[in-house]
């Protein structure tokens, strides 16, 4: 997938004029202080927030253009600190699936998100920080979205958890896809994009 | 009138309580008294005069809704229109009781019968559309990021709302299936109260209290749902996306 960022000017916030590429198969750190507007970026492009002026092209057609719903299922998007919905792990990866959910499915984005199989019948809720980032993650993988976008994925774990969820976003791009971290860490950006974009 | 006087003297002797214990309530209790005295009086004015022409009874229960909906409209507030929102969910809520009542004729369409009724009826839809409304835009509010998370799952905006209007029309519901399940056991509801005193018999005002209740539970169920329908509506932006307005 390729996702392109035309001159992107926020409501919130100071950013204007950005633009980029994201290809599927490169991970790219957006990098910056805080309050620039990094989050509300990443939400832009999932239409989560409307931008002030600018396009959004996902494999060359206008976002704007798509269902929101169907632009969320080929955009994957990985809130800060993100919420687990109620019940188990299993409940959260089959949220956004047709019923009844397709087992293989969901073992295959467990899997992609870097978690044994007995993680699906425990209480979502009950999960460590590091696990509930990868519950999230796994989440958005379900529908097999050709882009992923997470707003600071490690802000909250340890030098552990954070380097592990490191090696999993380089091994998603690996597997082809088009992988976005909202970082304000430089080093980390240093230490795993293969771009970085400065804010 | 000597119930009134007799009243009254109780108030003059809660000033002389509240006096003599340095509460200072004093001021607050007269005011209440005086207004509760005015208010009464001219409702019944009108009510005597509403029950006199049946053309004015219909005019007093669209006051009623006017009102209702201006109250639960300012609980709904976070939506555009809240109040032409309010007035929906109230009125399609009592239409579900008032019409086969009335159309069954298990009540008459005189004054002295529909205006009690629907004020009952209206009254029960206020509150559910009220506490349906606000506990709806409250939660999600409270609950952004799981709103949110769902959202950026492929969710609409109904299905991210989901389970926030269950709690909400659940919530909503509570006063009114407690009251319904506990009546005569823990309370004696104001409409069989009002019949005894008015020279019913016990058995005529239980038929009626009953009536009400079991009408009320539709009402208030119609009215939940329909608020919440159309609170979620409103809540609703272009881009599939939840916006509270300030």
């Amino acid at each position: 997938m390729q996702l392109e960022l035309d001159d992107i000017a926020l409501a919130r916030g100071a950013l204007s004029g950005i633009s980029l590429t994201l290809r599927g198969g490169e991970l790219t750190a957006l990098e910056g202080p805080s309050g620039i507007g990094k989050t509300s970026l990443l939400r832009a492009i999932v239409r989560l927030d409307e931008p002030a002026a600018g396009r959004v092209r996902v494999d060359g057609e206008d976002a704007r253009e798509l269902d929101p719903r169907v632009l969320r299922r080929r955009v994957g998007f990985v809130a800060q600190a993100p919420a687990m919905l109620p019940g188990t792990v299993r409940d959260n990866l089959a949220y956004a699936l047709p019923e009844p959910p397709d087992e293989a499915r969901l073992r295959t984005a467990l899997e992609a998100a870097a978690l044994e199989a007995g993680f699906l019948d425990r209480d979502a809720a009950r999960l460590s920080g590091g696990e509930q980032a990868r519950v999230a993650i796994a989440r958005a993988l379900t529908r097999e979205p050709g882009a992923l976008l997470l707003d600071e994925p490690t802000a909250s774990l340890d030098p552990t958890a954070t380097a592990a969820i490191e090696q999993l976003l380089r091994d998603l791009a690996a597997r082809g896809l088009a992988v976005l971290v909202v970082t304000h860490d430089a080093a980390q950006a240093e230490r795993i994009a293969d771009h970085t974009v400065r804010l | 009138m000597t119930g009134v006087i007799v009243a009254a003297v109780l108030v003059v002797a809660a000033v002389g309580l509240s006096r003599a214990s340095r509460i200072g309530l004093e001021r607050e209790l007269v005011l209440a008294a005086v207004r509760a005295g005015v208010q009464l009086t001219v409702v019944g004015a009108i009510v005597a005069l509403v029950f006199e022409h049946a053309g004015l009874a219909w005019a007093f229960v669209a006051v009623m809704l006017g009102a209702a909906s201006l109250t639960s409209g300012r609980r709904l507030r976070g939506t555009p229109h809240a109040t032409a929102r309010a007035a929906a969910a109230i009125a399609l809520g009592a239409a579900a009781a008032i019409v086969p009542l009335l159309a069954t004729g298990a009540f008459d369409t005189a004054p002295r019968e529909l205006v009690p009724i629907a004020g009952i009826l209206i009254g029960g839809a206020m509150v559910a559309t009220s506490v349906t409304g606000r506990r709806l835009i409250d939660r999600a509010e409270e609950d952004r990021a799981g709103v949110e998370a769902r959202l950026a799952l492929g969710a609409s905006v109904p299905e991210a709302l989901a389970p926030t209007v269950r709690q909400a029309v659940t919530t909503a519901m509570i006063p009114i299936l407690d009251q319904t399940k506990n009546v005569g056991l823990v309370t004696l509801p104001g409409t069989f109260v009002g019949l005894i005193l008015g020279g019913a018999t016990p058995a005529e005002a239980a038929r009626v209290q009953l009536t009400v209740l079991l009408a009320l539970l539709a009402v208030e169920l119609v009215a939940a749902l329909a608020a919440a329908r159309l609170t979620v509506a409103g809540l609703r932006a272009p881009g599939e996306r939840v916006v509270i307005r300030p």
